[in-house]
Parts: C-alpha cells; structure tokens; sequence
C-alpha cells in the first residue's frame, strides 16, 4: 500500500467536533472532583477547577458501590454474554445469511428473531420474572442467558449483512477437499468475519455492562449487585449526590474503553490481512 | 454433499431458536394474554375481554405519545445516520492519531446515563441561555426543555449525540469492506469526491445503511433513558414516549394490564414498519 | 490469534465466577426462624445495617436479614409475580399500600401489641387509605414527613420578618420581599413530583380529608372541592422564578441553599439534600397557611415508612417480636435523628430543630395526610399540575382533572360502587 498524505482538512473537522465530546467530559471529570458544597447554579462556579484534585470522591464511591465486588460481578456477565454471543449469534447469522435468500423456511425464521428487537422489554419484563424463577435460574446465569437472546436479534441482523459481503466461493473451495460444513465455518467463515466479531463485541459488551433492568428484575432479592446497580445508590427519592456517582462513572467507563479500543484495533486488522476481496 | 449442509444448518438453528423462543416469544405471549386482564402486576385480576384495546384507540395520552415518539424517531434517525457517515469516512480517511481520534468519539456513548442527563439539563437549563443572551437571540433566552414545542429537539440533540458513537463504529467495520483496489479503479475513471461516494462508496456499504436505519429507528422508537434524564415526559406531557408510559404506567404505575395492549399495539406497527423499511432498501440495494 | 483470546476471556471468567461463589457458599442452621424485611428507603441502608446487627446480636432464636434495595418497587414487585415474598415490608403510605392492601397479599396485625404505641393520627391516615372500609389493621406506622414551607432563618431574621400565620399574611409578606428585592419562593417543577409538595400543602387546608373517597362514591367532584386550592396554588406561582418548569429539584435545592430564595415549598425529605450544599445552613419550617384562620390551618403529614408483615408470613410470632426491636424508642430516635424525620410513635422524641415551626401541630395531632396518596400514579396529577402551571387554566385543569379521575379509577370507584349497594 502506498503510503498516503495526511487529510488536514478533515483532522482540522475532527478537532472541532471534538469539542463537543470535550466539554462534557470536562465537566464530568470536575464534577467527580468536586465536593457537594462546591456545587451552584452559576456558570462560572460549576466550570471551575474544583478546590482540590483529592481522590476522596473515588475512594468513597469504591465504598459505597462495594466496587471490587461489583465490578467482577459486571465483568463475569458482561465477558461470558460477549463470548456466547459470538459463538451464537455468528453461527446464526451464518445459517440465515447462507439460507434465507432461497428458502422461505429460514427467511421466515430470520424475520422471526430480528422482530423479536422491537418487543417492549416492559412486557418481557414481568413474565420473564416468573419465568426465570420457575426455572431457577433467576441469577447471573438466567441473566446472560437473558442477554443471549436479547441481543440475538440486533447480532444476527449484523451478521448477515457483513455476510453478503463474503462470496460463497471461498467455502466451496474448502469444501472441495472434504471438509464438512461445521470445520468449513470454523476454519474459513468465523475468522474472516473477524472486524464483525469486534464489532458485535463492543456493541453487546457496552448494552450489558450498563443495563440496570434485567439485573434487577430477575436478580431481585439476592444480595448481588452488578455496577450499575450499585450505582443506584448514588441516587434516592429524595436526592442525588452527583460527585460521588459521576466519580464511579468515570471509574466504570475504563474498562469497557479499554476493551472498545482493543476491539477497535481487530476491526482494522481483519481488512489489513487481505482476507476480503 | 448439500444434504450434509442442510443438516448442519438444522442442527445449528434449532436450538438457538428454541433458546428465543424460550425466553422472547413464550414471555411475549404470557403478556399477550396479561393485554386482556385488568392486572395490576400483583394480585388478583379479572378478565376484561378486548377492553384494553377500546380504551387505548380513545386515549389522547397514547396518541400524543405515538406522535411525539415518530416525530423524534424520524428526526433522530436522519441526523444521526448522516453525520455518522461522515463521521466514519473522516475517521477512515487518511488522519493522524486514529486511534485517539476513535476513542474520542465513541466516549458519548460510554456515559451513564446520570451523568449524560445532569450534564445536558445543565447545558440546556443555565449555559445555552445565558450564551443566547449574550448573543441576543431573544428565542433561546429560556431553558428550551421547558418549552412544549422546543423540549423535544433537546432530547433529540441528546439522543443524537450518544447514538453517533455507536453508528459509527457500524459504518467504518462496514467501510472496512469497501476494497482499496475499487477506489484505485474509480480513480481511474475520474471518480472522485461526491461522485465517488454515490456510486463507488455507498452502493457497496448499502448493507450496513440499512443495518443502521433499522437499529436507530428500533433505539429511538423505543426511547426512554433520555426521557427519563432529561424532561421526565414534560413540560406539560409533551415528551411522554410510548416506551415511558408502558414503563411508568405498567410498572410503577398499576395499569400492567393496559400497558401490556399498549406494548403489544406498539410491536406490531413496528414490525410493520420495519418489514415495509427493509422490503424499500433491499429494493434500493438491487437499483445500486 | 482468535483461539488465544478466547481461551483468555474463558479463563479470566471462570477464575471471576470461581471468586464469587466461593463467597456465595454458607450453610444455614433450620433452628432459627428466618425473618426478611424489605424496606424501600436505601438513604436509610445504614441504618436498617446497624439494627440488622444489633437484633442478631441479641436474639438467638431468629436471624434477621433487612434489605434496602435501590428501586425497591419494582424489586418488590417482581417478587410478588413470583410470590416470593418476604416476611415483612417498608413501604410508604401511598396508594401502593391501597393496592397491597387490597390484593390481599399484607396479614391482618390487629392483635400486635405495639399498635398501642402508635399516635392515633397516623393510624386514622392509614384506617382512610383503605379503598372499601376493611376489618384489621394491615400496617404499623413508624416514621412520617411533614410538607409545608421551608425558610431560610438568616433571611428572615436579616429583615425581621415573621412567620406567617395565615394566607393573607403570606401573600403580605411575599409582596414585602418582592419589593425589598428578595425572590420568595424557589420552584423545582422540571421535576414534576416537586408540583404536588405545594399542592398538597394546600389542599389539606382547603379540601376535605377524603375528598378523593367522596368523589369515588359519587358525591362530589374535584371542580367543586379544589377550585380554591387551584387557585390559591396559581397565586403562589406569581411569587417564585419566571420560568419555574425550567429548574430541577436538584436546582431548586442547590438555589435554596445558596439564598437565592427566602422560602421552598417542599417537604421535610428534602432537608439532607439542601444541606449537602451548604451545611451550615438555618432552615426554618412552618405549616402552610392555606386559610385565613390560623386553627383551620392543619400540617400536611404523611406516612413515609411503615411496616406490614405479609399474609404469606410463617411466623407471625418471630415478625412481632422484630417490629418490637424496630419500634424500641432508641432506634426510632436514630432513625429520625439520621432522616430528619416524624417518629409515629407517641413518646418523648427530640425532633429536629429544622421542624420547630411544625412541632406544634404534630404534638397536637392536627396533621392531614397527603391528598396524592390517594392518586394511583399512572394519572401523573404531578404532570397535570405542571402543565396547569404552564397554561395557567384552572378551569381547564379541574375539567381534565374531573375526567382523568373516572379513567384511571373505573375499577375502583366500580368496587367502591358494588360496596355501596351491598350496603342496601
């Protein structure tokens, strides 16, 4: 590839556009800073530097949300939600973009699952509560399984697009030397799908890890809390202190960033490799 | 041979099917049945027959709500679509401290809710009138959330601005598609700027415009977090969604039973839409 | 490349689900009684933590788990679908109580010796709460809140005003700090529950006690009994911001505590949150003075936490002897001290100094409950009243709250209907 000149218009576009990321975040991060006595009305109070940069607010929000506890809470849901998606939701995908153009059976079946996106989770909600706890599972497992199908929909839909895009030569070619259809998609299809799995992941992992609902209504009653349930706490019937609660959301946004940009990188990759053409 | 394929395509669907069927279309259907009691979420409840139904076609509240929430849906779909397409393409483009650059951007959509809604009430309520004062526009000299006709192009923004990130990441993996060599041959057919976008560009991610449209309309049909941030469903009940009065009558509030007519009312004229969406663009992706 | 991820992903998740059902495991002695409180005011988790404790502590034949849960509503009512109830609940006195009530999920606690103790008035509130008139006592009152108006006392004192006595009085003293330069009262209604803290404070003076239950029966309507509150409530708006729908009750609160006002019509609730900002902070209280004698003018108090045990109890004997250890005067002092609270009980209590101006009232007893305890939620009056704000209709406002009213009742007022004729 040659390499190419940078596109300063565009960079001088991107940096003006940042501002309108910049502005709130600046506030989010004096505002984790501040005490609740700092906060006014007034503008040029809530935009100044907060007294000190002690780090109190963080400790005290790591205390109250129990943080060690939550967060590996969150992480068990999010990465076991992730990796199952993958798994499925991809396969799914696969079947139904493979399938669905000719017959009528799994167009059927296609339409089926990708309407089940536009199902109000408030008329799910109360049924499924039932549901899982007849099938005692209303705990984290009932809760990823939850998120399986939740998000099955909105993958699969993803999945069969990026399909389109890969031509069914390459797993005939493999299929020529005898390999069956399951070790064809293993070896040829899921790799190639590769940016799509980062994609799909980062998508998921974000809708989970800051999903307050299914937690709660089906995990209702044990002493459990996932991050942003605990991050309930920060908020009453009567009041809020924000400094505490935009200190633990600065803390939980670091790990799903980290995994965006980790993901962000595989999704570069899998066109750099060649393998689409 | 193709027997072996049609197999392994059984054996694969079958049991992801029955997975959604256990845990979307069953429960789904036990709430199709909760449409027709007058349920209040506990208790005993009576069957109540089509009543539900007569009553949602007469309410002005679930009118309003269905147009408000359109009206937003469609607005918010628009803007969102094209600026993250552009969004995309600048951060493909040839630029420095991409990475940066992409983290940046998809920030927005990291933040909790809480924090989002805090952030922008004080945008709205205190910084965008005194900046509109010191300018002189005398329109935006009040808070616009507190205006029935204003209030909803706040949530707009706000929606707007936390839906980008995600848009944009769908558009660049589907830009990723696009191989280098088309670019080099559009080239040397004189395809460049506008002209290379509509018909080298777009045709090609196609998929993933309609992957989009369908996804933002869902998101912003159903919106409720942004609602529930930022107006509460005022100034005098003008940003009442549908999904917050299924939530905050159905839920908190002790009219389960109608909000589950609600809800199932709601589902099919999605659907509906969305089948007619997708039937439009896949006849735009075969004109392309 | 993919394969290795994987592999770490499934690793790292296994070793976190390892940690935590390692914690998880703990055996259980069936000897002990199990009692489950779910209560509903997560501000108050520390305590019911300590109280948890202490019982535990103390009794060798019942173990006790309290759960303060963010979002208890929904919590509870999950698991209520799932009829896994709990032992006994915190709750406040509102129509969610009518409703419980009425479903016939809470237990019958009349022969609970502790009832004794409660102050007759918050019993009534709940005797009132009722939809049809019950056999049985289906709740015991522990703390309430009062709603009137808040006062900055520096203020005050700074120009030597007084405490207004009656409505005219008020509106007197409003016209002075206008003139003097000094915005009398702040409003948060963004927040639309913030509508119903000055509403509420007035019908109790201007509308009967059970005017909702009146209405359910068929003997009057709203139009005729809350016309003057509507009124009076329109005349209070001229006093506060310009655009009062603009600000939150967090911006309300924040105002308030940094002098922007004399005065905030809101309850005792939202004393902790004003004080947060500014700590040092004089706040005064009194009664609203909806009416032009100061007699007729009564406190608007309600139930803010009470405990029912629920009819699905095993052992009732077990869940007496924890509300006893609830209602022990050192706790109910605790608790008041923490919340700014009411105790319901009778006995010697040291209120906050922020509740003075009320004291009087909640001594004698001339307490009224909330009117919106008795609206089901789905109505949203709150929002109603904040586009009345807006429109500045009364008629209008009556009218649809008139309307509104038989839409959102039918299933009760057909109840109350069916009661009625039983009578006969």
């Amino acid at each position: 590839m040659k390499e190419k000149k940078t596109n300063w218009p565009v960079m001088v576009l991107l940096l003006l556009g940042l501002s309108t990321i910049a502005f709130p975040l600046y506030m989010t991060v004096i505002i984790a800073f501040k005490k609740p006595s700092e906060m006014t009305n007034s503008i040029s109070g809530i935009l100044s530097l907060p007294k000190s940069w002690s780090l109190d607010n963080f400790a005290e929000a790591m205390r109250v949300t129990d943080f060690w506890h939550s967060i590996s809470y969150s992480l068990l849901i999010t990465i076991i939600t992730v990796v199952l998606s993958i798994a499925l939701h991809s396969l799914m995908g696969y079947v139904l973009g493979r399938t669905k153009a000719k017959s009528k059976f799994y167009n059927f079946i296609y339409l089926f699952i990708v309407s089940g996106m536009f199902v109000p989770f408030a008329i799910l909600m109360m049924p499924l509560a039932k549901q899982t706890a007849e099938m005692g599972i209303a705990n984290w497992f009932g809760v990823i399984l939850l998120y399986v199908v939740f998000y099955m929909p909105m993958n699969v839909l993803l999945y069969t697009g990026y399909l389109v895009n890969i031509p069914f030569a390459l797993e005939e070619a493999a299929r020529v030397d005898g390999s069956s259809t399951w070790r064809t998609y293993w070896k040829i299809i899921f790799p190639i799908m590769k940016p799509m799995h980062a994609t799909v992941a980062v998508l998921t992992a974000l809708a989970v890890w800051n999903d307050v609902m299914t937690p709660l209504v089906i995990m209702a009653g044990s002493n459990k809390n996932t991050l942003p349930l605990a991050q309930l706490n920060f908020q009453t019937q009567f009041g809020a202190n924000y400094n505490l609660a935009f200190a633990s959301y600065l803390l939980s946004m670091i790990p799903i960033l980290i995994f965006y940009l980790v993901c962000q990188k595989q999704i570069l990759n899998g066109v750099t490799n060649g393998a689409v053409k | 041979m193709k027997n072996e394929r049609k197999r392994t395509y059984l054996m694969i669907s079958l049991p992801i099917l029955a997975l959604f069927i256990c845990f979307n279309t069953i429960p789904l259907i036990r709430g199709v049945y909760y449409s027709f009691t007058n349920f209040k979420g506990f208790g005993s409840y009576d069957w109540v027959g089509f009543r539900n139904y007569a009553d949602l076609f007469t309410d002005t509240r679930v009118l309003k709500s269905y147009l408000f929430t359109f009206k937003l849906a469609v607005f918010t779909t628009i803007i969102v679509n094209v600026i993250s397409l552009i969004l995309a393409m600048a951060l493909n483009s040839s630029i420095r401290f991409k990475s940066f650059f992409r983290g940046a951007y998809f920030l927005p959509n990291v933040l909790g809710a809480l924090v989002v809604g805090y952030i922008f009430n004080y945008f709205f309520t205190y910084i965008l009138p005194a900046f509109a004062q010191m300018v002189g526009i005398e329109a935006l000299s009040g808070s616009i959330l507190s205006k029935e006709g204003l209030a909803w192009i706040g949530i707009m923004i706000v929606c707007a601005w936390q839906a980008i990130a995600m848009n944009t990441i769908i558009y660049i993996s589907g830009l990723q598609t696009v191989p280098e060599d088309v670019y080099e041959a559009g080239g040397l057919d004189g395809a460049t700027g506008w002209n290379q976008f509509r018909h080298l560009t777009l045709p090609l991610i196609m998929p993933f415009v309609t992957i989009n449209l369908v996804l933002c309309g869902k998101n912003f049909l159903m919106v409720f977090d942004q609602i529930m941030a930022l107006t509460k469903g005022g100034p005098a009940q003008s940003t009442e969604s549908i999904s917050y009065l299924i939530y905050n009558n159905g839920m908190s509030g002790g009219q389960f039973g109608f909000q589950s007519a609600n809800a199932v009312v709601f589902f099919i004229v999605i659907v509906a839409i969305s089948v007619a969406q997708m039937k439009f663009s896949s006849k735009k992706e075969e004109q392309l | 490349m993919k394969g290795k991820i994987l592999k770490c992903l499934f690793l790292s998740a296994a070793c976190v689900f390892a940690g935590i059902s390692l914690q998880s495991c703990g055996s259980k002695d069936t000897s002990v009684t199990e009692i489950e409180i779910v209560q509903y005011k997560p501000e108050a988790a520390s305590y019911f933590k300590q109280v948890e404790e202490e019982f535990n502590a103390t009794h060798n034949n019942i173990h006790l788990t309290i759960q303060s849960p963010n979002d208890a509503s929904t919590i509870l009512r999950t698991r209520f679908i799932r009829e896994d109830y709990p032992d006994i609940i915190g709750i406040g006195g509102d129509i969610n109580y009518s409703y419980y009530m009425d479903a016939g999920i809470l237990a019958d606690i009349s022969d609970y010796q502790g009832l004794q103790y409660i102050n007759q008035a918050y019993l009534d509130i709940d005797e009132g709460l009722k939809i049809i008139p019950t056999e049985g006592v289906f709740a015991v009152p522990y703390v309430a809140n009062a709603a009137g108006i808040l006062y900055n006392r520096e203020i005050f004192e700074e120009y030597n005003w007084q405490v207004p006595e009656t409505w005219d009085e008020l509106i007197g003293l409003c016209e002075t700090m206008k003139a003097e330069g000094v915005l009398p009262f702040e409003f948060g209604f963004k927040d639309t529950w913030t509508c119903l803290a000055p509403w509420n404070s007035l019908a109790v003076g201007l509308a009967p006690a059970d005017t909702a239950k009146q209405v359910n029966a068929g003997s009057t309507t709203f139009s005729v009994e809350y016309r003057e509150t509507a009124e009076k409530y329109m005349q209070l708006m001229k006093y506060g911001p310009t655009d009062p729908c603009a600000f939150n009750y967090n911006d309300a609160c924040t105002a308030f505590a940094r002098g922007e006002s004399a005065m905030y019509t809101i309850g005792s609730y939202a004393v902790p949150q004003i004080l947060s900002i500014n700590p040092d902070m004089k706040i005064g209280s009194f009664t609203m003075p909806a009416n032009n004698v100061k007699e007729e003018n009564p406190l608007n108090s309600g139930i803010d936490l009470q405990f029912c045990v629920m009819a699905d109890c095993k052992n009732k004997e077990a869940a007496y002897e924890v509300l006893d250890f609830l209602l022990a005067d050192e706790n109910i002092q605790k608790y008041i001290d923490a919340q700014t609270a009411i105790p319901c009980k009778v006995g010697e209590f040291q209120l906050a100094e922020v509740l003075d101006g009320m004291e009087e009232d909640i001594v004698n007893g001339n307490m009224k409950d909330y009117q919106d305890h008795y609206y089901p939620s789905e109505m949203a009056v709150d929002a109603q009243l904040q586009t009345f704000v807006i429109r500045q209709d009364v008629g209008a406002f009556l009218e649809k709250f008139d309307k509104d009213w038989l839409r959102y009742n039918r299933d009760i007022i057909y109840k109350v209907q069916k009661y009625e004729e039983g009578l006969k």
